[in-house]
């Protein structure tokens, strides 16, 4: 088996492998993918404080193109105070090297053609519009392949041209134009200019469009195109990740340009089946079932050359163990990302080869500040103390995850704190858990720990965990669209949640630990979390915010926010033939792949 | 006999109205908003008033019951409120999968149920008894999603004989490769059915061999071949084909199940997503076919009845 270790190894020593446990099953991609794996999720548009409004110093025009570097990002989006996407920047690092090391060694001899048979473990696609996918996972590695966006990432995901050949921003940051490049062209033929940017623009603002995507446009007050080629886009404030989250290829998908005259001939319905893109594939309509998968071919008149593959074939597996027996068989050449359970029985097999990168995300148990006793310290902290991770992890994640001790994930590695390096307060410790249950009087109480059938293993380790504390838990499972109302409603005495797809630590705090956060259904309430939170993002000092940041860490978890469970890594897997694979994080570019046979 | 398959075809209509009916509530009295699910728990209540309007479920429930019944008349199934497809066309490329599964399932569990039972049934308390019967033990014990793993592992990963996953079609691949992709997912479901049907083809053989007309028709000197298959067999016909036709729920539901293991897109997968989703207008066409197709399995059997045994009439 080969290994390709981006920045795990590099970050936190010999890579811990671990997969993706939010597979398991259709309900699992649902309820896992919508709300975990959401590269785009709709964008908490940064407080102004009197701090942001002090900004006149920031040269805002640094971020004009052709290429911004992640140091200038990450400079400007913590000078800026809105911090999402920038310390994803600052920590893929590492990938660079590896990933020029395998493109340069596979990229001479590359051949053109072939089919690419690639198993992807979603159960259906219900859409492939750009502005009305919601789910992550779609949007970085299926849309990414089907559209350009004004810009794109390199593997270091430094912001790099697209269909923008250059950008300039003015030193205010409030205005930027775009030099698109001339000649494209949308997959039927239609030209593609800057005009096409305003009508996507408009249709994914209208609200009766009801587009997810629409909030990421929030701020943007005009948008104009003096000539063909020629788009400029001003907002109302500054905000740093602006390329990142609304321009760019894949997650930004709120201005993927769409071509009004097939819109407007398809009808909205059929274009989110098969829509018409500018991409370096072009998705063939006659083959798209919507559980089923679909077929996309080289684009010829792609701007920046055809792709090598002559054909990609999706195929959608919901269930983890066929999608992990189809790559095994040699029914798909690749899978999108390899399944907790089938870790093992992949990496034992010598064709393959898995591309693992350090994950973003965490993941835990929280309990509702609504509804007592859980508002006392004492009996979550006894209820945090009880839970033995080493128990956990081999009973409901195959002994795969990586123990965390809060919400920094390992791909921040300059603000990643392993856990065996801290003396962290959530250790198991059954003694103190005893006393403190005894001490909040949590004997016989019976709380109602709420979750979906893929949340069973760990809702049952937790239940029999917590029995030695006195608690009787009352497991209530439904499913997701049930669960994530009540949960939304904190209508919960326990429940797991946690942040996968994040594009900056802030994701993951800001959302979940500060007291208006729009994952915070626990009812966290904490002074010193929002201003350590709100701090974070105003800082430009990246030590200061990491010591921000840890600081945070410390709080929430001495706070039993949450019994912070585990970090996941991405990992993805596929046949040694398949070659010049770029493993960009969480986006699948397929233009470079080529197969080897 | 005309007059009693117009009576039951209309009640059949009866049958299917009241099953929509109750999916139609069912779905909305289950907890859940779809609206909530499809925006994320960062939803705005703006976003979710406006898609709710678009969605049409703004609407009173009995308004939404009356609109959905008069599109059925007009043969119209609606669209997905979740993806962008229409129902017809989502359920027009299920159907052909679910049906061949169905149908394969049901060749290959009759091809093994009815000479194993005759065997069972004339070898009583034989090896070759008590083998059937073992094999009928363990094909209704294992769950057919298991059965299924099993047999890719075996057969896909590891003998490479035959593919682990997907479908293909007939018209564009071939018969050879349609097969190919069916036989595992028919032989996981077949076999519980095959396991049931057995039971019923060794018993109703058993008593009819032990009646009167059996030692008649050996007594005129009929040859043992036509005293077992034009007497016996056919006399234990009766409650097989009564339990071939109740199965066919059996058939359907495993490939509920079934089509998720095999990635195969049928209208049991389209059924589960949908369900998940509450994707109303998806689940309610969805098993408003599924209804038609078992009330008029049930109907084909009692109409089956007559040729099996001349004795019953309807009337």
């Amino acid at each position: 088996m080969f290994l390709i270790r981006s920045t795990a190894d590099e970050v936190f020593g010999p890579a811990q492998f671990v997969d993706n446990i939010f597979t398991p099953c259709e309900t699992a991609c649902y309820t896992n993918v919508k709300d975990m794996l959401r590269i785009g999720r709709p964008l908490a548009v940064p407080q102004r404080s009197q701090q942001m409004k002090d900004r006149g110093t920031i040269d805002w025009s640094v971020l004009s193109g052709p290429r911004v570097s992640r140091r200038t990002l990450l400079q400007l989006a913590a000078a800026s105070g809105a911090t999402a996407y920038a310390a994803q920047l600052s920590n893929a690092s590492a990938s660079g090297s590896t990933t020029q090391r395998v493109m340069g060694a596979l990229r001479q001899e590359a051949k053109q053609g072939g089919e690419l048979r690639w198993g992807f473990g979603l159960g259906q696609i219900p859409t492939l519009d750009p502005a009305q996918v919601n789910l992550g996972i779609v949007a970085g590695e299926l849309l990414s392949n089907l559209f350009s966006g004004l810009v794109q990432f390199d593997q270091e995901l430094a912001i790099i041209p697209d269909l923008a050949e250059d950008w300039e921003v003015t030193e205010d940051g409030l205005e930027y134009t775009f030099n698109l490049r001339s000649g494209l062209t949308f997959h039927n033929g239609d030209p593609l200019t800057a005009n096409d940017f305003i009508y996507t623009y408009e249709r994914t603002i209208d609200p009766d469009f009801a587009s997810p995507q629409a909030n990421k446009l929030a701020l943007v007050t005009d948008i104009t195109a003096p000539d063909d080629s020629t788009l400029i886009i001003t907002q109302s404030a500054p905000y740093a990740p602006f390329l990142a989250t609304a321009c760019s290829r894949g997650p930004g998908r709120a201005l993927a340009p769409v071509p009004q005259r097939a819109v407007e001939e398809m009808g909205d319905e059929q274009f989110g089946q098969a829509p018409v893109g500018c991409g370096p594939f072009m998705i063939v309509p006659e083959t798209v079932e919507t559980g089923g998968g679909f077929e996309m071919v080289a684009f010829e008149n792609w701007y920046a050359g055809r792709p090598l593959l002559d054909k990609v074939t999706v195929q959608l597996v919901a269930e983890p163990s066929t999608l992990v027996s189809a790559l095994e068989a040699g029914d798909v050449d690749m899978v999108d990302i390899v399944p907790l359970i089938g870790y093992e029985q992949i990496s034992s097999v010598e064709d393959i080869t898995m591309v693992e990168a350090a994950g973003t995300n965490w993941y835990g148990l929280t309990m509702s500040y609504n509804r007592p006793p859980w508002d006392n310290i004492d009996a979550r902290m006894a209820v945090v103390k009880a839970i033995d991770f080493d128990d956990l992890n081999r009973k409901a994640f195959f002994g795969r995850a990586i123990r965390s001790i809060g919400p920094l994930a390992p791909a921040f590695g300059w603000v990643y704190v392993p856990a065996d390096e801290v003396d962290s307060p959530q250790t198991f410790n059954l003694d103190e858990a005893k006393e403190l249950a005894k001490k909040a009087g949590l004997e016989g109480v019976q709380p109602q720990l709420i979750g979906t059938p893929a949340d069973q293993r760990v809702t049952e380790t937790i239940r029999s965990q917590l029995s030695e504390i006195g608690l009787d838990v009352q497991v209530d499972q439904m499913q997701t669209n049930a669960y994530v109302e009540r949960r939304t409603a904190g209508d919960f005495d326990m429940t797991m949640l946690g942040s996968v797809v994040d594009a900056d630590p802030d994701d993951g705090v800001w959302n979940y630990f500060h007291s208006t956060g729009p994952s915070n259904p626990q009812g966290y309430n904490n002074p010193e979390a929002d201003r350590l939170v709100d701090a974070q993002r105003e800082t430009a000092d990246e030590a200061e915010r990491t010591r921000l940041l840890q600081e945070l860490q410390t709080l929430v978890a001495n706070d039993a926010v949450y019994r912070f469970f585990y970090h996941l890594p991405d990992v993805t897997a596929f046949y040694n033939y398949v070659q010049g694979y770029v493993p960009i994080p969480e986006q699948r570019y397929l233009e470079t792949v080529w197969l080897d046979q | 006999m005309t007059q009693y398959i117009i009576r039951r075809l209309i009640h059949s209509v009866i049958i299917v109205w009241g099953c929509a009916t109750l999916v139609f509530f069912l779905m909305r009295a289950i907890p859940g908003d779809p609206i909530i699910q499809m925006l994320g728990p960062e939803y705005t209540p703006e976003a979710a008033d406006a898609l709710r309007r678009k969605l049409g479920l703004d609407e009173h429930v009995l308004i939404q019951y009356v609109q959905w019944m008069g599109d059925i008349l007009r043969a119209d199934l609606g669209s997905s409120i979740t993806g962008a497809e229409s129902v017809q066309s989502a359920i027009l490329s299920g159907l052909p999968k679910t049906m061949s599964i169905a149908a394969l399932s049901f060749v290959i569990a009759t091809t093994i149920a009815v000479p194993a039972g005759v065997l069972a049934a004339l070898k009583r308390n034989s090896f070759a008894d008590f083998a059937v019967s073992l094999f009928a033990f363990l094909g209704v014990s294992m769950p057919s999603f298991w059965f299924g793993i099993i047999l890719i592992l075996v057969f896909a990963v590891n003998l490479g004989w035959l593919p682990s996953l997907g479908y293909a079609s007939i018209s564009e691949d071939g018969v050879l490769e349609w097969f190919k992709h069916l036989i595992l997912p028919s032989m996981a479901i077949g076999a519980g059915y095959a396991a049931i049907l057995m039971r019923f083809v060794r018993a109703g053989l058993l008593e009819a061999m032990g009646s009167d007309y059996i030692r008649t028709a050996r007594a005129k000197g009929l040859a043992e071949k036509r005293v077992i298959v034009g007497h016996g067999l056919r006399n234990s016909l009766i409650p097989v084909v009564t339990v071939a036709g109740i199965q066919v729920a059996l058939l359907l539901s495993g490939t509920v199940v079934i089509e998720t293991v095999f990635a195969i897109r049928g209208i049991g997968r389209l059924l589960v997503g949908a369900i998940f989703d509450k994707d109303y207008p998806m689940v309610q066409g969805a098993i408003l076919v599924v209804a038609v197709i078992f009330v008029f399995a049930n109907l084909l059997v009692d109409i089956l009845y007559t040729l099996i045994d001349p004795r019953i009439k309807y009337d």
